[in-house]
Formats: structure tokens, C-alpha cells, sequence
């Protein structure tokens, strides 16, 4: 009764054809790939027993008496992410001057020169940066930070770029009017109009590093990510357990905060 | 020759759209010149290519004896300072507050450092202080300027233009945005203000009435061309059909 | 000079000094927070000043040119396509566990607020907060090394990430038609297939398609926790200090990427 309320009686029967030939297609395809993934390139033998497994599983619960050791490394990955943040906010206003199209100083030169640093920053794991960081700095929270800085410069460069070109041109023409330079005009003209949308952005950024530092150590960025490759080298199941509760913990609240934050600035 | 001279201006923007097509006007010193047409004359275009917030395609404007057309960007920019534009959109900074909104009226000759951080001279806060006195906002400087009214906004817009002393005020309807009543107050403030400075002023409007009573003479302009110009007493009714009504 | 004009300058030129000095504090506690910060990290500083410097000589002699022809060998090529059946695999299964879980996970419309709704929305925050390159690391313990692990990762990173687009979708949808639809006397899962998933349909495909771009993004650096894909070689080449070549396979990366997002950015604006 209610298929007949609702069934489409426009919908074409060809278009119907059409839709399942393409989820034939799609599910046959993804079925290949299911098999060559976990039959063909698993090696089940070697993987044991389910009984072996679960009981592989159970060491990671977690070792809550190892937490006092975790909240060191943990304030550390949370400063990580904080200078990480600042030092992206000082880079990416330049260069979203640079690719916002409304204002760039030379359109040829400066605009693509401006997103293509945003299409470089933005397509890039956090850890290949830290890994070239690391391999010219050595170990240690200096080249994570940068790491962190230089994947979310492209993010925050892109989204204020947008909203500068999407700015009301009236101020900016009144700045212009007065005889104002460049610097003033960006200054007065553009900045408090775009002033909100980058602190709400600074902020979601913020959450995301968070999540970001806490695996930088694993290539020796620093952080609760080093610690992390030491307690599973050593076979310290437990503790390893007990860290991913701890950053999983940092980061959902990290998230919460910074969704009430942005909130109220909306 | 008058303070403000503007010959065969002539633009055409790049959507193709023809919006000037040779204009003169001149302004003499203590002037209110008021340029007439229906939307889409040209009246905007005009006024923003005089101080070149829209590039002229062809033609002169000479401001007090300085070639406006021919000046390079930083030459420019000493141009602009002499000249105050008050705009139908007030376009003031909603961000900011009223006092640092009627402050920017001397960002051409703030140092840039200072401007940045908003450090701006004693001499010249006083100086804005008086103005929004004389204008009406002196209770609002603390507020930011999206918290004003309409008219309160413009009256804002007026204190920044003048902030720059300028040689001549460019005001681009200034009350189209605003109520019949609230537009006359507006209009009479800037008559008064530009009498007691001596500021000549060249002014939009699409409205018969504000022409008549605010300005010395009248240019009327119809699709991007001058079809008249008088001075306000001599200017016949039918000068006045000709834009209104052969236009439809 | 006016009377109220000299007030108000007198209250402005008190009102600047208040606000300069409440600046000026606020910049010291920065450098006091700046310095603390380096302590805690043990930032080495004389490294700091002299980084430019190394980077650029790392960037220009031993990171450039990248040697492409590693990336070319059938190994790698091998390693490349596992990667990118890994983020489809995952992607896949993924986004079929977390279609009933964002019902279950939107208010509106889940058929138990008690139980299901708590239970889901903490599953997608908990998949969400944990980093996916640490669970690879824990998976690749219970199940070895392989993409099978890897897959499992992505799973859990799609939960987390297509979960929370998906419930915010179906929150947002017109009731009207829930209401329609219930007063026909439609049990829950009517509700579901004919008020629900009509109006989110095509929102759901759009999100499918992006939540596949950023598992494969996270699908190239897993190998570097042996969790399958090209992410090994990377680790691999770095470890033996030929950073041409591990150069190469970032490219690939980069280049795989940016491709990815151009697709699915088109398939996103082309389906609707
Ligand atoms: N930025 C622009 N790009 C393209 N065409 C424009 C632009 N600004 C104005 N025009 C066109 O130029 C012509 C003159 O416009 P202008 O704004 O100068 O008229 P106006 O007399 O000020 O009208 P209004 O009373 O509506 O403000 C119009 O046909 C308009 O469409
Ligand atoms: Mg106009």
C-alpha cells in the first residue's frame, strides 16, 4: 500500500535499467577487489585461529595503572598541535593573500603560486612531512610542529582565500578611496570582515592537529606518537591500549570544546 | 578654470556594457553640482572614475590643477586623499567602531605601522571627535557601525569623508538607502557642512526634489551621455521630461 | 573646544591606555606561555635558528630531483594498486556498517532513543577520536601484516568520518514526510525507506564518494605500520636513506591525491 503511495510513476523504466547496471557493475567490481584483498594477498594461515586472535586482542585492553606515564606525552602532543596551529595561522595569511583572486598582487605570478602551495599543503600526509622534517632536523616535537604547520596551512589559507573573495567589496573601495596603500586597505578594508570565518576555522584546525600530533611520534615527531611505538615495540599491549583511550579521550573533547566554541561564534 | 574639471570621459566595462560615452562636467570652488539621471545613467560610473575606482577609458579629470587621469599608483594614492567619497551603501566597516570607522578617513596619511595597529595621533582623534559632534554620533562612537540606524550610518560615512579634509566631496546618492525623511536631514547636513568649509561637492541623485534644493546647478545625465546643464534656477521643467520621460 | 568632545576624548585617550595595557599583558603571557612551551618540548633553540639553512639543503640536494623510475618498478606498481583496492575495499564496507548506524545515530529518527542512540553516536565519536594509523598498528598485532589490516583501519575510519556527516544529514530532513509516512500507521523501518532515505539519498552519495577521497589518502601511509599499500616502500627507502626514491613514491602520493579529489569533486557535482 504504501510502495504504491510512494513509487514514482515519472520514473523512467530505462532510467531503472540504467541505475541497476551501474550497481551491477559497481558490486562486481568491488567483489575482484574483495577477493584479491583478503583472500589472495591475506596469508590466513599464518593469522591463527580466531581463538588466537581474540585472545591477540584482549592483551590491549587497557593498563589503566600506566595512565600517570601517558599525561607527560599527552601535554606535549596538545602543544604540538597548539604551535603547529599558530606558526599555520602567521604563513597562511600571506598566502591567502596571494590566492584570493579579488586581491592578488600580480594575477599571473602571485594567484597560482598561492594555490598551488594550498594544493601542495592540502594533499599531503601530516606524516610525509614530518618524515622530510625529521630526515633534515632530527627527532623531536621542532620538526612535528612544522610538520602540522605546513599540512594546515593549505586548509586555512584556502578557506580564507574564499571568504576574502567573497567579502562585500563596499568597505574596500571606501579604504581604497581614502588614498590608503595596499597593507592598509587589506588591514582595515578586508581583515574584520573575514575576522570571524578564520577564528571559527584557527579553532576547527586546532581539533583536527590534535588528532593530527598524536601519531607524529610514530616517525619521531614527538608526542604521545613516540611513546606509543615504544610500548608496541616491546610488546607492552596494555599501555598501548591505554594510550589510544588517552588520545581518543583528548581528541572527542578537543572536538566537543571546539564545536561550542564555533557555535557561539556563529 | 574650475576647481574640478572633468572632459570626455568615456568607459565601457568589460562586460560591454557602454556607461559613459564622452562626458564633461566642471565643479567651481564651492560648487554643489548634482548629477541627474534615472538608474543606470552613468551618474556612479562617473563619480568613480574621478577619483579612479573605476579606471576612465578615455578622457581628463584635473582636480585643482593635478592631471587625476595621468598619475601612477602612489601618485594616486596622494590624489585620493583630497578627495572625500560618501557612498549609497554608507560602506563602512561593520566590525569596527564608529570612531575608528570616521579614523580611517586618515589612513592616506597615517604611517602604515601606525594604521595596523590602529594607533592613530592625538590630533587627528580630536579631530575625529569634533566631526562626529558635528554630525550627530558623538553618543555612538563606541558602538560598532552595524549597530547604527540608516541614517545614524551615513551620517558616520560623512565624518570619514570629511576626516580627510578633502578638496571635494564625491557622494554617490547618498540617501537612496535611506527613508524620504531621515534622506532630507542627511542632505541638509551635508549642505550645511559643505557651506561652513567651503567644500565644493558633486553630487548623485536620482530624485527632482533633492536636486532642486540642494544644489547650484544641475547635469543631466541619460544613458551615459550629458543631456543638460544648468544651474539650478534656470532649469526648466521640460529639461526635467526630458530625462523622466523620454527615456521610457 | 566643545565640552562633551573633550569628555570623550579624555574617555577614549583612558579607554586606549586600558585596552594597550590589557594588550600589552596579553603579550607577555604569550612569550611567558612561548617560553614554558619550549621548555616542556625541549625545543633545542640554536636548531631552530639554523633550520632554513638545513632545510634548504635537504630539499635541493638530497630530496630533488625524485628518482621516478622506483616508482615504476612492478613491485611498487603492485604496492600502488593494492593501495588504492585497499581505500575502495575499506571504503565500501565501511560505509555499509555506518548507514544503519547514523539512523540509529540521528535523534529524529532512531528507533530507540534509550539504547541505540547513546550506542551509536558513541561508536562514531570513539572511531572518530581514535587516530586510524595507531588502530592499523594495533590491528596489524592481532591479524599480521597485509592489507587486511589495513582494510579494517579504513573501515573504522570511515564509521568515523562518514557516521557524523550522515546522522547530520538525516537530522536535518524534512519531517513532515516522517509524519506522513507514520500516520499511515508504517512501522520504523517504513519510515526508513520511504521518508528517510528518499530525502538524504542523494546527500549519502555525495558523502560516500568523499569519504572514499580521504580513505585513500589515509590508504597511502599505512603500509609505513605494514598495514598494506605503497606506504612500505616509502618506510623502506627512508629507512635506507635514499630520499630520492622515497621522494618518488610521494609524488605518487601527491599525484594520486590530487587526482582523487579532482574525481571526486567532479562525480560529487555530477550525480546531482
Ligand atoms: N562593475 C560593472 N560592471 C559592468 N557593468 C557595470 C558595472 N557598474 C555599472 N555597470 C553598467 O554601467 C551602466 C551605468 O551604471 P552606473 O552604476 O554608473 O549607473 P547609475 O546612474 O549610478 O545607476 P543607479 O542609479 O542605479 O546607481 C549601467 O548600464 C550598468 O549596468
Ligand atoms: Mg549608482
Amino acid at each position: 500500500m504504501i510502495d504504491a503511495a510512494i513509487a514514482n510513476p515519472l520514473r523512467d523504466p530505462k532510467d531503472t535499467f540504467r541505475r541497476y547496471t551501474i550497481f551491477g557493475v559497481c558490486a562486481v567490481f568491488v567483489l575482484a577487489v574483495a577477493k584479491d584483498i583478503i583472500i589472495d594477498e591475506t596469508d590466513w594461515e599464518r593469522m591463527g585461529t580466531l581463538a588466537e586472535m581474540v585472545k591477540t586482542a584482549l592483551f590491549f585492553l587497557p593498563e589503566w595503572s600506566f595512565f600517570p606515564q601517558t599525561v607527560l606525552p599527552l601535554l606535549e602532543t596538545l602543544l604540538i598541535a597548539l604551535w603547529g596551529t599558530i606558526l599555520a595561522v602567521g604563513v597562511s595569511v600571506p598566502i591567502a593573500y596571494l590566492a584570493a583572486r579579488n586581491i592578488t598582487p600580480m594575477p599571473w605570478i602571485t594567484y597560482p603560486l598561492g594555490r598551488g602551495l594550498i594544493v601542495l599543503s592540502r594533499s599531503t600526509h601530516e606524516i610525509i612531512f614530518a618524515l622530510i622534517y625529521v630526515s633534515a632536523l632530527g627527532l623531536g616535537p621542532l620538526p612535528g610542529i612544522l610538520a602540522l604547520a605546513t599540512r594546515s596551512l593549505g586548509f586555512l589559507a584556502k578557506t580564507t582565500a574564499e571568504a576574502i573573495e567573497n567579502a562585500d567589496p563596499g568597505p574596500i573601495e571606501a579604504i581604497e578611496a581614502t588614498g590608503a596603500n595596499r597593507l592598509m586597505v587589506f588591514c582595515f578594508g578586508v581583515i574584520p570582515q573575514i575576522f570571524p570565518i578564520f577564528v571559527g576555522n584557527v579553532i576547527f584546525q586546532m581539533d583536527i592537529n590534535i588528532r593530527r600530533a598524536s601519531i607524529l611520534g610514530l616517525v619521531g615527531g614527538g608526542g604521545i606518537g613516540l611513546m606509543f611505538a615504544e610500548v608496541m615495540q616491546n610488546l607492552y599491549y596494555g599501555r598501548a591500549g591505554m594510550i589510544v583511550v588517552g588520545i581518543t579521550a583528548m581528541v572527542v573533547v578537543g572536538e566537543f570544546i571546539s564545536n561550542r566554541v564555533r557555535e557561539r561564534l556563529i | 578654470m574650475a576647481l574640478l574639471e572633468i572632459s570626455q570621459i568615456k568607459k565601457t566595462y568589460g562586460t560591454g556594457e557602454v556607461a559613459l560615452k564622452g562626458v564633461d562636467v566642471s565643479v567651481e570652488a564651492q560648487e554643489v553640482v548634482a548629477l541627474l539621471g534615472l538608474s543606470g545613467s552613468g551618474k556612479s560610473t562617473l563619480l568613480r572614475c574621478v577619483n579612479r575606482l573605476v579606471e576612465p577609458d578615455s578622457g581628463q579629470v584635473v582636480l585643482d590643477g593635478v592631471d587625476i587621469t595621468s598619475l601612477g599608483k602612489s601618485s594616486l594614492r596622494n590624489a585620493r586623499r583630497t578627495m572625500g567619497m560618501i557612498f549609497q551603501e554608507f560602506n563602512l566597516i561593520d566590525r569596527l567602531t564608529v570612531l575608528e570607522n570616521v579614523l580611517a578617513g586618515t589612513l592616506g596619511v597615517t604611517g602604515t605601522l601606525r594604521g595596523i595597529f590602529r594607533a592613530f595621533h592625538g590630533d587627528d582623534i580630536q579631530r575625529a571627535l569634533e566631526l562626529c559632534e558635528r554630525v550627530g554620533i558623538i553618543d555612538h562612537i563606541r558602538k560598532r557601525a552595524d549597530q547604527l540606524s540608516g541614517g545614524q550610518r551615513q551620517r558616520v560615512g560623512i565624518a570619514r569623508a570629511l576626516m580627510q579634509r578633502p578638496k571635494i566631496l564625491l557622494v554617490d546618492e547618498p540617501t537612496s538607502s535611506l527613508d524620504p525623511k531621515i534622506g532630507r536631514e542627511v542632505m541638509d547636513l551635508l549642505k550645511e557642512i559643505t557651506k561652513e568649509a567651503h567644500i565644493p561637492m558633486l553630487v548623485s541623485v536620482h530624485d527632482i526634489f533633492l536636486a532642486k534644493n540642494y544644489s547650484d546647478r544641475i547635469v543631466g545625465l541619460q544613458g551615459g551621455e550629458k543631456i543638460f546643464d544648468q544651474t539650478t534656477a534656470s532649469v526648466e521643467a521640460d529639461s526635467f521630461d526630458q530625462i523622466y520621460h523620454e527615456a521610457s | 573646544m566643545k565640552e562633551n568632545v573633550s569628555l570623550a576624548f579624555d574617555r577614549h585617550r583612558s579607554e586606549e591606555m586600558r585596552s594597550g595595557l590589557w594588550k600589552f599583558v596579553g603579550l607577555l603571557l604569550f612569550i611567558a606561555f612561548a617560553f614554558w612551551s619550549i621548555d616542556v618540548l625541549k625545543i633545542p633553540i640554536e636548531r631552530v635558528l639554523g633550520m632554513f639553512g638545513r632545510l634548504g639543503t635537504m630539499i635541493s640536494e638530497r630530496l630533488l630531483p625524485p628518482e621516478m623510475a622506483f616508482a615504476a618498478q612492478p613491485r611498487v606498481v603492485d604496492s600502488i594498486v593494492e593501495t588504492i583496492e585497499m581505500s575502495i575495499l575499506g571504503a565500501v564496507i565501511g560505509t555499509i556498517i555506518t548507514m544503519p548506524l547514523a539512523w540509529f545515530a540521528a535523534w529524529n529518527v532512531t528507533p530507540s532513543r534509550a539504547i541505540l542512540f547513546p550506542l551509536s553516536r558513541a561508536i562514531i565519536v570513539v572511531t572518530r577520536g581514535m587516530p586510524t594509523l595507531m588502530w592499523a598498528m594495533v590491528l596489524v598485532a592481532i591479524f599480521g601484516f597485509g592489507p587486511f589490516a589495513g582494510m579494517l583501519a579504513l573501515v573504522k575510519a570511515s564509521i568515523g568520518f562518514a557516521g557524523k556527516l550522515m546522522a547530520e544529514q538525516i537530522e536535518a530532513i524534512d519531517m513532515k514526510r516522517v509524519e506522513a509516512i507514520r500516520a499511515t500507521g508504517a512501522n520504523e523501518l517504513d519510515v526508513l525507506f520511504y521518508a528517510v532515505i528518499p530525502q538524504v539519498w542523494a546527500n549519502w552519495v555525495g558523502i560516500i564518494i568523499y569519504n572514499w577521497d580521504a580513505q585513500l589518502r589515509n590508504s597511502t601511509i599505512l603500509g609505513f605500520v605494514g598495514a598494506g599499500g605503497m606506504g612500505l616502500y616509502l618506510r623502506e627507502q627512508i629507512s635506507i636513506i635514499e630520499y630520492q626514491t622515497a621522494m618518488a613514491i610521494i609524488v605518487v602520493i601527491i599525484v594520486m591525491v590530487v587526482l582523487s579529489e579532482t574525481a571526486s569533486h567532479f562525480l560529487r557535482h555530477r550525480l546531482y
